[in-house]
């Protein structure tokens, strides 16, 4: 600190922090993938009260809810090789579990946590469409599966639009928790960095700038989407 | 044409339907009077499928179904011939007039867009919107919104329209462009049942007007014969509280 910032390996820190965007971006989106249609789906289940899958979800909403997502990281992470192990023995199947690559858990680790934000999000945005709008759609030959793409789910997006952007971006930000099984993305590599000079200021900083840039976007861009969803929304001048 | 018989609805321990039977013939418009919670919606929302009866019959031209057990099947080949108008109109708030009107048909009839869209502004122009075609439900006014929802309905070319209550959520000013409306495709011969507390509508335009009370129809005749010499008390008592004082003395 004596010397004050070290510009140089700042600017360094930068890039290297930079390099790990492409990580983290593919678990955020991969996690999505998964989560965007499986949380609909439970969120259906809830608001239909289907009988034992929305008691299976609401269990497994409170468990994500209840827990800080480090503590789900390291019960899957040490959980699913002593599963796996067992499977794999049991089928003669010829892989190590060490070797896993742990974007894998980190797609296991932030689906699983993203579904479950998201099965409320999408249940608070059903609750918010008029039951007519549904009434209409079927009683103008639609089917139910014609309803909900056509009428209700592109009403739906609209309202859950600024959940879903609050939720992802806390997903980009959880996925710096991926260090804790060696996952290569941002924190991480900077970290990792930092560690030979002990620059970890700089690199603090650089990792700050990164997600802040990141995050900034993704909101950005979920406002240009919503606005152009919402057009209908406008009123005439 | 359409019949519906033994109609039976029950909402946990409150019986709404206990038997209704109606029967409508082409061209007809049949009015439905009644007081608030006699079921008169309900019933219209039976003929539709929209609530499922638990027990009744339906019979569309030469098909017959049962109201409780129809398959998901029966029930679409139903609504494309059956079409309803909301009270509270219902127009899908992400699609504009047009759109709202073409949905049923490119959608839920495979019709080809660009005739549908032909079919669609034949329908807002008839009901007096050929100005607001890209107009999104809520730049609309109420009547406006209405008279749309009507074009949905007409566009389809169903057998029969059911409306439930189209003034009622409108402000005094606006109900008359929508009965107008509604009086003009009844001329041009369309089939439909109408729930309403408009009695001058049900006087001027329906040749069928039937009364509902506590879940079944008391009483049912010409609106000359309901109007004039209603037979049961009970018609008697509702039209008194309902009719403009003018009217009651000109009986
Ligand atoms: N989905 C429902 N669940 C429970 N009860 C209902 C439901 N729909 C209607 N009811 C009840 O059924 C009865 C009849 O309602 P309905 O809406 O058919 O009457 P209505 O004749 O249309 O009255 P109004 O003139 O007020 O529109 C009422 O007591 C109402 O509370
Ligand atoms: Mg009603």
């Amino acid at each position: 600190m004596a010397e004050g910032l070290n510009i140089s390996f700042l600017w360094e820190a930068f890039f290297i922090a930079l390099s790990g965007v492409p990580i983290t971006l593919l678990v955020t989106i991969v996690a999505l993938v998964i989560a965007l249609p499986t949380g609909f789906i439970l969120a259906l289940s809830r608001f239909y009260r289907i009988p034992l899958l929305r008691q299976i979800a609401s269990v497994y909403i409170s468990f994500v809810r209840g827990t800080p997502i480090i503590v789900q990281i390291f019960i899957i992470y040490s959980s699913i090789p002593l599963m796996l192990d067992i499977l794999f023995k049991k089928y003669n199947i010829g892989i190590n579990i060490y070797e896993i690559h742990p974007i894998w858990y980190a797609f296991i680790v932030f689906s699983f946590n993203t579904t479950a934000i998201l099965i409320e999000v999408f249940r608070s945005a059903l609750q918010s469409i008029d039951q007519g709008q549904y009434e209409a759609a079927q009683s103008i030959g639609l089917t139910s599966v014609q309803a909900y793409r056509r009428i209700i789910i592109p009403q739906l997006l609209v309202v859950a639009m600024p959940n879903l952007c609050t939720a992802t971006v806390n997903l980009i930000k959880a996925t710096s928790l991926g260090y804790a099984f060696s996952l290569q993305e941002i924190t991480l590599r900077t970290k990792v960095a930092a560690n030979m000079n002990y620059n970890y200021i700089e690199a603090y900083l650089a990792i700050f700038i990164v997600y802040l840039l990141l995050c900034s976007a993704v909101e950005y861009g979920f406002k240009v989407y919503e606005n152009r969803l919402a057009r209908y929304q406008l009123r005439m001048a | 044409m359409l019949e519906v018989s033994d109609v039976h609805k029950s909402f946990g321990e409150n019986d709404v339907l206990k038997g209704v039977h109606i029967q409508v013939d082409k061209g007809d418009v049949v009015v439905i009077l009644g007081p608030s919670g006699s079921g008169k919606t309900t019933l219209l929302r039976c003929i539709n499928f929209l609530e499922k009866a638990d027990r009744g019959k339906l019979a569309l031209h030469d098909t017959s179904l049962p109201l409780n057990t129809a398959s998901k099947k029966e029930i679409h080949k139903v609504r494309q011939s059956v079409a309803f108008v909301f009270q509270n109109y219902n127009l899908f708030h992400h699609k504009t007039a047009l759109e709202n009107v073409t949905e049923g048909l490119i959608i839920g009839r495979k019709v080809a867009k660009k005739e549908a869209e032909k079919i669609g502004r034949e329908a807002l122009t008839k009901v007096g919107l050929s100005d607001k075609y890209d107009a999104f439900p809520n730049q609309l006014s109420g009547g406006q919104q209405q008279r749309v929802g009507i074009a949905r309905a007409v566009a389809l070319s169903p057998d029969i329209i059911l409306f439930d209550e189209p003034t009622s959520a409108l402000d005094p000013e606006l109900v008359d462009e929508v009965l107008g409306v509604m009086k003009n495709i009844a001329e041009e011969g369309t089939t439909m049942i109408v729930v309403t507390h408009e009695m001058s509508f049900a006087k001027d335009v329906a040749n069928k007007v039937i009364f509902m009370d506590g879940g079944v129809v008391v009483e049912e005749g010409t609106a000359e014969e309901i109007f004039k010499k209603p037979k049961k008390e009970r018609t008697r008592q509702f039209l008194r509280r309902v009719l403009p004082e003018e009217y009651i003395y000109s009986i």
